[in-house]
């Protein structure tokens, strides 16, 4: 069921980025608006902060306008937007280095919090030491263990071979295990 | 001597295998060996324990705020609307002209065109190229002067040129020749189908 959901989904958006292609404005808008939380959530895993991952997806709906032309249709629309998201999120960190470590200004869970704000507080640690992965290992960790991806699917979003993608979710799952013991 | 394997358990099995059997989701998924090594036990619990904050992250539901890309999409809508295009699907993707390219390059040929001392151009909004012109191929619009314009739909394209010719020429046989070239060179450079092109001799100088 889920994949014929998938299928048809996929189905809705050649139909979509056909239209796009052709200057359909209303299409765009639509076509935007499906994947607008997927945009938003991969850029916020990929990055760790809200403030950036707003700032990406308001670029990513300008810059796919233009880009929609480039979508040969080999690959699925979703993945392609994948590689999108992840690149401009790379091209993002690249230009604006952090000078401060990630976690220092964030408090530790405080004794006597209730459990909302320790779940979200333990959500946002998390984050950050996502972000805090080298780029390539955490576009795969946020592609396949967040995303749900296969490594084929992975490997067509990053551009290299499944056996990279095995080692570099295995060596990011190796780097965040550390990290989460850390806590403990 | 040799020195043990840290990624190596007493049992002989790897944390390595474990991490992965937890993070694909399969923790509890323990065959025969698993299900009676203490060693296999702990490692997979404490690493089921570690991971759990993954696991939430992963299944959260994550929404873009409210009105996010209102302002993104409203600017590509201020861009769009600025902007009339010709589409040419290719077997790698679609080119898109923009209507001043079109522009342009009839400007450019017209200008070189013997017994044409100057073709202007001006970019018109579609809406405005679309409205309908004079019997005589003029615009109506009370400030069309000299220019060049360019409506583009799919692979066609309209153009409408005004020019100021030299005094002497055949105005007639001058057009044509503009006319001529202006398809051509449209053509050629931009594989946009001229369906019409008007020629408009406004002035004549000496």
């Amino acid at each position: 069921m889920t994949g014929d959901h998938d299928a048809l989904d996929e189905q809705a958006d050649r139909w979509l980025v056909d239209k796009v292609r052709g200057g359909d404005m209303d299409a765009y808008e639509v076509l935007i608006r499906r994947h607008r939380d997927r945009i938003y959530r991969i850029a916020l895993r990929m990055l760790g902060d809200s403030h950036d991952a707003e700032d990406i997806a308001q670029d990513v709906t300008i810059q796919l306008w233009t880009a929609v032309t480039g979508f040969a249709g080999s690959a699925a629309f979703t993945t392609w937007l994948y590689r999108i998201v992840v690149n401009r999120c790379h091209n993002h960190r690249r230009g604006r280095r952090r000078t401060r470590p990630v976690l220092d200004t964030d408090p530790a869970p405080t004794p006597g919090a209730d459990d909302a704000a320790i779940t979200r507080e333990q959500s946002a640690a998390t984050l950050r030491s996502v972000a805090a992965l080298p780029p390539p290992q955490r576009a795969v960790l946020v592609l396949v263990q967040m995303e749900g991806l296969s490594y084929r699917e992975a490997a067509a979003v990053t551009g290299e071979s499944e056996a990279t993608v095995r080692g570099r979710l295995h060596r990011a799952r190796k780097a965040l295990i550390t990290d989460m013991r850390s806590w403990s | 001597m040799t020195t043990p394997d840290p990624d190596r358990l007493r049992c002989g099995r790897t944390t390595d295998d474990i991490l992965d059997q937890v993070a694909d989701g399969r923790g509890d998924q323990r065959d025969g060996h698993q299900q009676s090594c203490p060693h296999c036990q702990a490692v997979l619990g404490e690493y089921d324990r570690l991971w759990a904050p993954l696991r939430t992250l992963a299944e959260e539901q994550v929404t873009a705020p409210d009105g996010l890309l209102d302002t993104a999409l409203a600017r590509v809508r201020g861009a769009v609307a600025q902007t009339d295009y010709g589409i040419i699907d290719g077997p790698q993707g679609v080119t898109r002209i923009a209507a001043r390219v079109v522009v342009v390059t009839a400007r450019e040929s017209a200008q070189e065109v013997s017994g044409v001392r100057v073709a202007l151009s001006k970019y018109l909004h579609p809406t405005l190229a679309a409205r309908p012109t004079h019997p005589h191929g003029r615009h109506t619009l009370p400030d069309a002067g000299p220019e060049v314009t360019a409506g583009v739909a799919g692979r066609s394209t309209a153009i409408e040129i005004t020019v100021a010719a030299d005094y002497g020429h055949d105005l007639l046989e001058l057009s044509e020749r503009v006319r001529a070239e202006v398809t051509d060179r449209v053509r050629a450079l931009t594989d946009l189908e001229p369906v019409q092109v008007t020629v408009i001799i406004d002035d004549v100088l000496d």
